[in-house]
């Protein structure tokens, strides 16, 4: 029995020994393993950045920091102007946008309405100081309430002179209202119609003489909130800013991680998509109800949050490949969208998630009624229009405009000529040789989804006739929407071009000259990422290039350089 | 350990199933939605295909008024039968206000009993109506299908008043007693309002869904299964309020709202032995039930998925009274009895309007019965009623269907 237990200690004391070299090892291996992939893992380039920028706030970031800075239930009732496109992108023309005289009446109305809810009835809810006496003006409170507002609206702490600047205002507006909170409240309305509050003022901190310069940080902080969370930063993004840690990498890193844990990245991803899908134009949308009697408003708002549901829920939820959203089966529906797709949907009111079978011909959101009803005319298809918007949205290719003098009788000629399929009608734009250099790379996509009607209901024939939807992408032939969907997913400038509009939508302006090693090696990483959303939005917030800004031409020269003679974009 | 008392242990056991209950809702709130399957195609698959009704009406015939099939003209409302008599005539010098009143108020005071009962809450109490008018000429044309499958065309038929009439696309046998008790009332014309009821339908106020099952060719099939349901959703409109194919309607959970027969489809025409159905029925926010005992179909169906022709069958009576004249046993939304303002308000109110009086209807209806006899009495119980319609291609479900404002009630 003693010898038993004796050996037995042996054999545990060896395995122990074995254990510690095996660990010891393992350690080794691991620690060679990560040095290894560090050294082979392609480091980013040189940092090289472009022009700080002036953005304007969209409504939706409008709308998050309004909500952010007070509470979500507080009106917003001016109207916003139609934003500008740059570059594809909506987030990309808000650095290019002017403000017209209607926008200013408008953003008036939603201050003046904003600081009256504030600091009217409910002003318990916002205020935690007030004098006793309303007549009686309250320095401090005043101080307080304004330079704390003020750094969530600014996005900034506000310097001495601008505190001192409202609350003197604040007192000025009270003594001659005789009333303290109606005098703070002018106070907020005129921050509210600030530049310094609806345009993301981007600033340079001082550098070294050759270090390249970055943005200050709190340009730092407004980058990286707009871009992850599509709102302003909240207080503790703020205090990392002020506390200097967003120059550190570590620092970065952790508010990246921080804010794409928060639900708010969410919003941040669908932003990106509904402004790269062109939701906005679905404003301007119309269909004539005889010819689509399906099609309504409610139809609209419910096909662009199908298409954004499907995207949340393959890119977050399910980690999934970007190009996985050109084949992928899965997706939402209402009862509204379930007559357009011909699909029973059983509860009323609520969104059922839904897997297309392969013999239902709905492959990829480039099938969704988002897509196709929104690249068709009101009252038919359009082979161009949807062929133009597959190359333009997902392929970041131009087409350029049709010449000046093109010959339209062509196409009139049979347009309403009776029982021919849409390939019968644009015969022309094959053989007239005009039409044919544009239209034989945006036809042959747009002749595949066909099968689709005007708002997107699948159909096999027209007037009768059989649909030929034989088509072609860049070499690649097919003749069935399951094969385009193929072909999308498939082309490499898929995943170039998301990660292209990816980067410009965060910087708010296209890609500089210098910048293409850099997204080089961002399409690089993407792929090594297996095409994941989050890690691309990783990748870029905490790159160096990401902060990093060129310095201003100096006064009287040309500032060639920062996009390779293209618009320099939003500098005021 | 103490006992604990029994209203102790009591409220243990009721808190218990509380915290269950709860715990049960969350987690089915809370528990992902299953992801469906969903298959292209046309409307029939996997041998079912779903109809929801776009139109429904009585159907009737040719219009009778001014013409030889109603030789005494038409049906008579109260004030017409105020009118009619001696106290009723125009008064030396009366302007037209003052006789308008006066035969309002002489035909409210012919619409009830001497102590005060309303007619058309008692119609039974009420003495004859010699100025209803029913459809009895030999020659008169209906729509609708034969229903007993025999031809009553002789002369007893036409001294019962039980004569079977020739379709206006010459089907013989077309059994349509409603038509001949209402036929000769100004309201059932073409141009009439009584038959506008699917104005309701289109408000969303009712519907009605058809499922066929076990379809193997939609031209020729001998044996099919047909489903004849309430609808418990609101119709889908277009923006020009016309009703959307191919949208989704849960059948009535209620089984009286539930029926399943089976059919035939013979070139195209879809024809359904007979069943008791039951539908929904909405005047003046009154909720109401319409049945149609020993329905039958006969339809044809097209290969687009229109399904156009007739339900038709035999009404019992009293309720077809019930429904479309007196309202009596009339709910409001939650289930409860109307007010009683509204009932009285609104039969007579119609009656008025539309040219008919509860008394002069309700015995052409019970003289006119030709369906289900009394075991006891011998006396027909059911009115034989034709329905023209057209259905379109929809899914129909058999789920509890929510409406759009259960989240605000769950305050979701």
């Amino acid at each position: 029995m003693t010898d038993r237990v004796l050996s037995s200690n042996r054999l545990r004391g060896a395995l122990l020994r074995h254990k510690r070299a095996l660990a010891i090892g393992a350690l080794v291996l691991a620690l060679v393993f990560l040095a290894g992939a560090q050294f082979f893992e392609p480091s980013e380039p040189e940092p090289v950045g472009g022009p700080p920028m002036v953005r304007r706030l969209t409504e939706e970031q409008y709308r998050a920091s309004i909500a952010d800075a007070f509470a979500p239930d507080v009106p917003i009732v001016g109207r916003f102007e139609r934003p500008v496109r740059a570059e594809g992108m909506i987030a990309v023309g808000t650095g290019q946008a002017g403000m017209s005289p209607f926008a200013i009446e408008q953003y008036d109305a939603s201050a003046q309405t904003i600081a009256s809810t504030v600091l009217g009835e409910r002003r318990a809810q916002f205020l935690k100081c007030g004098p006793k006496n309303p007549q009686v003006f309250d320095p401090n409170c005043a101080r307080s309430f304004l330079t704390q507002k003020g750094r969530l609206l600014f996005r900034r702490a506000l310097s001495d002179e601008e505190a001192d600047k409202y609350v003197d205002l604040a007192r000025k507006a009270g003594r001659q209202l005789g009333n303290f909170y109606q005098g703070l409240e002018l106070s907020l309305y005129t921050m509210l119609v600030s530049p310094e509050f609806l345009f993301r003022v981007e600033r340079m901190a001082p550098a070294a003489d050759g270090a390249h310069p970055q943005l200050d940080p709190y340009s730092k902080a407004s980058r990286l909130s707009f871009f992850l969370t599509n709102s302003a930063p909240d207080d503790e993004l703020l205090r990392a800013a002020e506390s200097g840690e967003l120059d550190s990498r570590a620092g970065v890193d952790r508010q990246v991680s921080r804010l794409m844990a928060s639900t708010r990245f969410e919003g941040a991803v669908r932003a990106f998509f509904a402004d790269m899908m062109q939701f906005d134009r679905f404003g301007d949308l119309s269909k004539d109800p005889e010819i689509y009697p399906a099609y309504n408003s409610d139809l609209a708002q419910d096909a662009q949050e199908q298409t954004l549901r499907t995207v949340i829920e393959h890119l977050i939820t399910d980690e999934g490949d970007y190009r996985d959203l050109f084949t992928t089966r899965n997706t939402f529906l209402t009862r509204n969208l379930g007559i357009v797709y011909r699909t029973p949907v059983p509860q009323r009111g609520e969104w059922v998630p839904v897997t297309f079978s392969p013999s239902a011909n709905r492959a990829g959101i480039q099938s969704h009624v988002s897509f196709l009803a929104l690249h068709s005319h009101p009252g038919r298809t359009s082979p161009t229009l949807r062929g133009y918007a597959v190359r333009q949205v997902f392929l970041c290719q131009d087409v350029p405009d049709p010449p000046a003098n093109v010959n339209f009788t062509a196409i009139e000629a049979t347009a309403h000529k009776p029982n021919v399929t849409a390939r019968d009608r644009i015969f022309q734009h094959a053989t007239e040789p005009s039409c044919a250099g544009c239209h034989k790379v945006m036809d042959p996509l747009g002749l595949t989804l066909e099968n689709y009607d005007g708002l997107g209901t699948f159909r096999r024939h027209e007037n009768g006739a059989l649909i030929d939807t034989s088509g072609s992408l860049d070499g690649t032939d097919f003749d069935s929407t399951n094969g385009l969907a193929s072909a999308l997913h498939d082309h490499p400038e898929t995943p170039r071009c998301v990660a292209e509009r990816m980067y410009k939508s965060a910087v708010g302006r296209d890609i500089t000259w210098k910048e293409r090693y850099y997204l080089d090696w961002l399409i690089s990483g993407f792929e090594d990422d297996g095409y994941r959303i989050p890690a691309l939005m990783r990748r870029i917030a905490t790159s160096a290039n990401f902060f990093t800004v060129t310095r201003p031409a100096p006064a009287g020269t040309l500032a060639f350089g920062a996009s390779g003679g293209k618009s320099q974009g939003g500098k005021l | 350990m103490l006992p604990l008392r029994p209203t102790a242990r009591k409220r243990g056991v009721l808190l218990g199933v509380t915290a269950l209950a709860a715990a049960g809702t969350l987690a089915y709130a809370l528990w992902p939605a299953q992801r469906l399957s969903a298959e292209g195609g046309s409307f029939v698959r996997d041998g079912e295909a779903g109809f929801v009704v776009t139109d429904f009406a009585y159907a009737l015939g040719p219009d009778t008024q001014d013409t030889k099939a109603c030789p005494n003209g038409m049906s008579w409302d109260v004030s017409q039968a105020f009118a009619a008599t001696p106290e009723g005539k125009r008064r030396p010098g009366e302007d037209d206000e003052a006789y308008g009143k006066r035969l309002e108020d002489g035909g409210k005071r012919l619409s009830a009993t001497p102590d005060g009962k309303n007619y058309c809450l008692h119609p039974e109490l009420a003495p004859t109506d010699v100025h209803a008018q029913v459809l009895a000429h030999p020659d008169a044309r209906a729509d609708g299908i034969d229903l007993d499958g025999k031809i009553s065309r002789s002369p007893a038929d036409a001294r019962s008043g039980r004569l079977d009439f020739v379709g206006r696309d010459g089907a013989k046998g077309v059994d349509n007693q409603f038509w001949r008790a209402v036929g000769c009332n100004r309201s059932y014309q073409s141009a009439g309002q009584s038959n506008g009821f699917a104005v309701e339908m289109y408000t969303g106020s009712w519907g009605i869904l058809f499922k066929l099952a076990d379809v193997d060719d939609l031209r020729n099939d001998d044996d099919v299964e047909v489903g004849i349901f309430a609808n418990a959703d609101p119709i889908q409109l277009s923006p020009t309020r016309k009703a959307l194919e191919y949208a989704t309607y849960a059948m009535d959970q209620d089984p009286r709202f539930r029926a399943s027969t089976r059919g035939r489809i013979v070139d195209g025409m879809l024809t359904t032995d007979p069943v008791d159905v039951r539908f929904h029925h909405v005047v003046n926010g009154m909720y109401l039930e319409r049945p149609l005992r020993d329905a039958q179909i006969k339809a044809t169906l097209t290969p687009q998925g229109v399904l156009k022709g007739y339900l038709a069958g035999y009404t019992p009576v009293v309720e077809l009274y019930d429904y479309q004249f007196g309202f009596r046993n009339a709910k409001d939304a939650a289930g409860k009895p109307s007010p009683p303002g509204r009932i009285l308000g609104s039969s007579n109110g119609a009656a008025r309007v539309l040219g008919h009086t509860c008394p002069g209807i309700w015995q052409s209806l019970h003289r006119l019965a030709d369906g289900h006899p009394d075991p006891a009495s011998s006396a027909f119980t059911s009115i034989s009623t034709q329905y023209r319609f057209e259905a379109r291609p929809a899914f129909v479900v058999d789920v509890e269907t929510r409406g759009s404002n259960d989240k605000l009630v769950r305050n979701d």
